[in-house]
Order: C-alpha cells, then sequence, then structure tokens
C-alpha cells in the first residue's frame, strides 16, 4: 500500500513505524480508517499482530480487575450532609 | 490549586447547583474512588479524597459550566487535591526522566521494540490479584495514565489537561507505562512457570 494511503501519515509526510500505529489504536486516539488500514497491516505483519492480541489482553485484564466497583457505603451521604452544613 | 480554574464563569441558582451536582458530578463518584484508591493506595485515604474533591467541586461550581465535560473536571481536580495534599505526606518521590523518556520514544530503535514476550495464554490465567498489583507498583505517574486511559477511556486531550502536561508527554509517558506493565506481567507469568512467557 501506498504510504500516501496510510492514514497514519503526519502532516510532516514521516512514515509511522508499526509501534506508533499501534499505539493510536491502543490509546483509544484512532480514527475509522486508521482502524481498517491497521487491520489489514496486522493480515501481513506477525509482530504486530502478536502485540496487538496481548496489549488487547492486558486492557481487558485491567478493565475485568482494576475498577473498583462501587464507593464505600455511606461516602454519598457523608458528602450531601457535609455540604448541607456549609449552605445551611 | 490552579487559579484559572476556579473562576467563577457564570451564577447559579441554589437549584441549579443541586441540579449539576447530583446530575453531572455524583454519577462520577464510583470512577473517582477508584482513582483515588489508584493514586493513594489506601481505602481511607481515597475516601477522604474523593470528599475533599466533591466539596472543592461544590464550593468553586460556578467556574464549572453547565453541560461540559465533568468527569474530566473532577479527574483534574481530585489529582490536584492528591498531588496537593496527599502526595507531599507519601515517601513516594517523582523518579521518572521524562527528558529520557520523549528522547527513547522518538528514536529509531522503537520498531525492533516490538518482540512480543508475553502470550495472551499467560494473561488468561492471571485470575488473582496480578493485574492489580503489577499496575499498583508503578510509578504513581505511569500509574495514572494507564487509569486514565485503559480505564476511563479519556481522550489525549482530556489527559493532558487533567494533568497539566503537553499530548505528546502524554502519548510518550502512556507508551513507558505499557512497557513497564508489561514487564511486570511477565515477570508474575514466569513465577507461574511460563518459561516462555
Ligand atoms: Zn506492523
Amino acid at each position: 500500500m501506498a504510504t500516501s494511503q496510510n492514514p497514519f501519515v503526519q502532516a510532516d509526510g514521516k512514515k509511522p513505524t508499526c509501534m506508533e500505529m499501534l499505539q493510536v489504536i491502543l490509546d483509544g486516539e484512532a480514527t475509522v480508517e486508521q482502524k481498517d488500514y491497521f487491520k489489514t497491516h496486522m493480515d501481513h505483519c506477525m509482530p504486530c499482530y502478536k502485540e496487538y492480541n496481548v496489549d488487547m489482553a492486558i486492557k481487558e485484564l485491567l478493565q475485568a480487575k482494576c475498577c473498583g466497583g462501587n464507593c464505600p457505603e455511606g461516602l454519598v451521604e457523608q458528602i450531601r450532609s457535609k455540604i448541607n452544613s456549609t449552605t445551611a | 490549586m490552579e487559579i484559572e480554574e476556579y473562576i467563577p464563569h457564570q451564577k447559579y441558582s441554589e437549584t441549579e447547583k443541586q441540579d449539576i451536582f447530583n446530575n453531572e458530578f455524583m454519577p462520577h463518584i464510583h470512577s473517582m474512588y477508584n482513582f483515588g484508591y489508584r493514586l493513594t493506595l489506601d481505602r481511607d485515604d481515597a475516601k477522604d479524597l474523593v470528599q475533599d474533591t466533591y466539596l472543592k467541586a461544590y464550593r468553586f461550581i460556578e467556574s464549572f459550566q453547565k453541560g461540559t465535560n465533568a468527569k474530566a473536571w473532577l479527574f483534574r481536580i481530585l489529582k490536584n487535591s492528591f498531588i496537593n495534599d496527599y502526595r507531599k505526606k507519601s515517601k513516594e518521590p517523582s523518579k521518572v526522566d521524562y527528558q529520557e523518556v520523549e528522547t527513547y520514544y522518538n528514536s529509531e530503535e522503537v520498531d525492533r521494540q516490538i518482540t512480543p514476550d508475553l502470550r495472551v495464554e499467560s494473561l488468561k490465567d492471571m485470575i488473582g490479584d496480578e493485574i492489580s498489583n503489577a499496575l499498583n507498583s508503578l510509578d504513581v505517574d505511569f500509574r495514572t495514565v494507564i487509569i486514565l486511559c485503559d480505564l476511563e477511556g479519556f481522550k489525549y486531550e482530556e489527559m493532558a489537561k487533567i494533568l497539566d502536561i503537553p499530548i505528546g508527554t502524554v502519548r510518550s509517558r502512556l507508551h513507558r507505562a505499557r512497557n513497564l506493565l508489561k514487564e511486570k506481567l511477565k515477570s508474575y507469568a514466569k513465577s507461574m512457570g511460563y518459561n516462555n512467557a
């Protein structure tokens, strides 16, 4: 694919590295065109394919295990009563 | 506390204040608590930090513009409170050399770094606290960008505002944070018996 069609190419015309493209994807900054391009790119770039899968698995693990659930019981009421006592 | 963000931009009636507080601020309390916990690594400190943040948010509510990104605004207040009130108390110094990080990231070497050495299968077996411990073990600045991006889904621009750093620094910090996290997970995978992890 020609560089000019690569939607990751910056205004300065610099060709992005695999690592740079992957980061845009992982960081959630990719446009639809960039996502499509990267999908095709992974079909013939094994390192990107493998790294992408590992990175996405980490992201999923983070979301599943590190979101912490709810805040402690009573905190909302505590905040409200503090506010009410200062505004009263 | 930065002064600019607390300059009142508008006048709200008491009802409007309550409305903003209840409908725009309160829905983020669980994310805020998790952020506070991941920063302080202490549940009581996190509780205090979140409470302080909400009280500040209420006090300065007129500097918040209705309908704009309340979550980013609250996260920024919490982060600033953490730096001002908690980080000073803690023993943890900021030991990150960002200059080096930036150069590292921009070098031509980066492509060679794509050498997958952690496997999806070994990650699948991390059903306990491994990922949480790995995240908590990172320097607080690295931990923060992972939380903001991967857990909370903030964009570069929002993260730059929350953290008061340029977008380029957000990007390079995230890059470095991901690598450090991977290194941690790799060592866990090894200890779990994946020699080829
Ligand atoms: Zn590639």
